[in-house]
């Protein structure tokens, strides 16, 4: 299920597939074919609420079962999303400094 | 009347600058077609007749569920019957201030009169943010002000700035407003635009206070957060039952009182029965649970006002899935608790419409509190109190199992409605807001609109059937040759041994029968009907009802009549919700038909297995 980029981002994951405490920074959005026509939508809101290429998020925690739906900080705004919004977000890990 | 518009993201403390302005004048009505609830109130002190609405929350104009549209059809002048407001008062949380300035900047382009709130200044502040208001001002065009809403005179700087619009009220639009800008462009360029904002004017420091994310560390927590949310509602279920038992008792012994006063003053006679038997004993018995009601608001109110809900919501989105449902169902289900209407209202922020339906039909599953009365009356009657388990109550846990069973059966309808669909996904997408601490006046002020609103049902409602189900009780008189009680000859007396039959494999008796009929006007009409049939019917007028029924009922009988009111469709009020929020009579007559069904066939199964058990 996971998005393998057909791009040069070798280091672009997604979202959906990170660690809780992860420091990670908004390279893309895709497509994510679950939401049908309305996928779109879905992506200019993600936009909306900050998810923009570039902007630096962190994973704040799970759900218990299957690891969702998880929550996350973009801008200082913490959210909910489900694994279905998350995949849609392509990340790159951000370099840490001395932290593992 | 120069007419104002709050608008803002959900949790930007819209709706306490509301009250903080508009106090207790507020006045909450439904917008005219649609059933969207339409909080407006006047706005005094501005030298000339003013109106403030508060419109639902949204993050944008491009909306996604149908309170968003509320707010956008309204601020475009596109709602039926409503016109655009003439000045904008756009509210943004200083402590979220990028979110809230990009739907400011969405507004800006719609070139209407507009001034610009920044809320929780207090809370801003504590975490080192400021603010340059004046470089802020003159850089987006609007005049910019600070509030904090949770203060007595943290308005002061808002109301001057809407004193000089309404000194000098802007001219009525001539054109229609500026058409939106496409989307897709927009959104980046506002952003950027936002970033180079909060570089020049604000300073704030990179994190939000530890407090706050170490609480969400344990609330959020998958195993630890379960515990926390049961924890909350187990108190919430305590409080309702056991704290407010001295103050139910206080206004029954009041009651009682009031009852024998007016029992010795007066003559023997038609007009002392009807003022003991009819009022108040119909009046009274459904009065005593206003302390119940309180107690469950309140719980509800603090819950919604610190922020909580969202993260419950987030916790049950994946067991909500389970059955078709989502997180977004959790809140609206949530407010059910109290009453199911304002529930089915709240449906209205779910964005997937099979979702939505879904979760209409089974938000009367939850125990409302109108039922409370009925739950509270035949358990005290009926189920010993004793302490099991070392420290639970067992009338407490009786009324938890209730509550129980209403979830567990909505879940089973949502799974069943769901299984027939297979659907595109919605996104969950739920803002996590930041906590703060309820505000008193807030809290107060949604309390006072509760209790008015059950004083006046029992004032309205309650009291005409109480008269009108004394009226069928008495008349017409046993014959001289009676044989039978002298209620069995009355109106009331042959409707119930009409009805009787029908009900009989429930176990149920002909007065049990009567008091489901206005009960259908309002649940907690049941107990004044049983107060006033028993009463009628009854020698001793002064013993309480609760006494009276544990000796004409058995015990499986009692349970059966529990369970039937865990899913009757006893209320006509949100039988028309639905009829209104669906705008389908196909569903309506479902919802209907399925829920009698249910209460039916659940009531013949408690009273059987009970029967077999005693």
């Amino acid at each position: 299920m996971a998005h393998t980029p057909t791009t040069a981002l070798s280091t672009a994951l997604s979202l959906d597939l990170c660690q809780k405490g992860d420091r990670l920074r908004i390279v893309d959005l895709v497509a994510q074919p679950r939401f049908g026509a309305q996928d779109e939508q879905v992506t200019l809101r993600l936009k909306e609420l900050g998810f923009l290429p570039g902007s630096h998020l962190l994973v704040i925690g799970f759900g218990l079962l299957g690891h969702d739906p998880l929550a996350v900080q973009v801008n200082g705004t913490k959210f909910a999303l489900r694994r279905a919004e998350a995949a849609k977000i392509l990340v790159e890990r951000m370099q840490m400094e001395g932290k593992p | 009347m120069i007419r104002f518009a709050l608008v803002g993201n959900p949790n930007c403390g819209k709706t306490s600058l509301f009250n903080r302005l508009t106090g207790a004048r507020a006045k909450v009505a439904n917008y005219p077609g649609v059933t969207v609830e339409r909080r407006s109130g006047e706005l005094t002190g501005l030298g000339q007749p003013a109106e403030l609405i508060d419109l639902p929350g949204t993050y944008s104009l491009h909306v996604t569920s149908p309170d968003e549209q509320v707010a956008r059809d309204i601020i475009l002048g596109q709602m039926k019957g409503e016109a655009a407001p003439d000045v904008l008062v756009a509210v943004v949380d200083a402590t979220n201030l990028r979110l809230g300035l990009r739907l400011v900047l969405e507004l800006k382009i719609l070139n209407m009169p507009m001034v610009l709130v920044l809320n929780q200044m207090d809370a801003a502040r504590q975490r080192g943010i400021s603010i340059d208001n004046a470089g802020l001002s003159q850089a987006v065009g609007l005049p910019v002000v600070d509030t904090v809403a949770v203060q007595r005179g943290g308005v002061e700087a808002l109301l001057t700035e809407l004193r000089r619009f309404a000194a000098a009220p802007p001219a009525p639009k001539s054109a229609a407003p500026a058409a939106l800008l496409a989307r897709e462009e927009t959104v980046e360029v506002l952003y950027t635009r936002i970033q180079n904002l909060l570089a020049d004017f604000v300073t704030q420091p990179a994190t939000a206070p530890p407090w706050q994310d170490k609480l969400d560390s344990i609330v959020m927590h998958p195993v630890l957060g379960w515990g926390v949310l049961l924890g909350v509602l187990l108190l919430t279920f305590q409080a309702v039952f056991a704290w407010a038992a001295p103050l139910v008792d206080l206004i029954d012994a009041g009651m009682v009182m009031t009852g024998e006063f007016v029992g010795a003053h007066l003559p023997e006679g038609i007009l002392k029965d009807f003022l003991v038997n009819g009022i108040i004993a119909g009046t009274g018995s459904v009065l005593v649970f206003l302390p119940q009601i309180i107690f469950l608001f309140l719980f509800i109110l603090v819950l919604e006002d610190t922020g909580y809900l969202p993260r419950a919501a987030f916790l049950l989105d994946r067991p909500m899935r389970g059955v078709g449902l989502s997180g977004r169902s959790f809140i609206p289900m949530l407010s059910s608790f109290a009453c199911a209407v304002p529930g089915i209202m709240a449906t209205r922020t779910i964005q997937d419409p099979r979702e939505r339906f879904i979760t209409i039909m089974t938000a009367p599953l939850m125990t409302c509190s109108a039922r409370l009365p009925v739950y509270a009356l035949v358990i005290a009657a009926f189920i010993p109190e004793r302490t099991v388990f070392g420290f639970l109550n067992l009338q407490g846990l009786t009324l938890f199992v209730l509550y129980i069973a209403g979830i567990i059966s909505a879940a089973l309808v949502a799974w069943l409605l769901r299984r027939r669909e297979s659907r595109e996904e919605f996104p969950l997408l739920l803002e996590l807001p930041s906590y703060r601490w309820p505000m008193p006046y807030h809290v107060f002020l949604g309390l006072r609109e509760r209790t008015m609103i059950f004083l006046k049902r029992v004032g309205t409602i309650i009291l005409a059937l109480s008269v009108l189900l004394w009226f069928l009780a008495t008349y017409p008189h046993a014959p001289a040759d009676a044989t039978r009680a002298a209620i069995e000859y009355s109106y009331a007396g042959q409707l119930g041994l009409w009805m009787q039959p029908l009900f009989a494999p429930l176990g149920f008796n002909w007065q049990m029968c009567i008091a489901l009929i206005p009960a259908m006007a309002a649940r907690e009409v049941a107990v004044s009907a049983l107060a006033t049939v028993y009463a009628v019917g009854g020698d001793n007028v002064d013993a309480a009802l609760g006494g009276l029924l544990a000796q004409s009922w058995s015990l499986p009988v009692a349970l059966a009549y529990l369970a039937w009111f865990v899913y009757a469709p006893q209320c006509i009020s949100t039988i028309a919700v639905v009829r209104r929020e669906t705008n389908s009579l196909a569903a309506t007559a479902f919802f209907t038909a399925y829920l009698f069904a249910l209460a039916y066939f659940a009531a013949w199964v408690v009273y059987r297995l009970a029967l077999m058990w005693t």
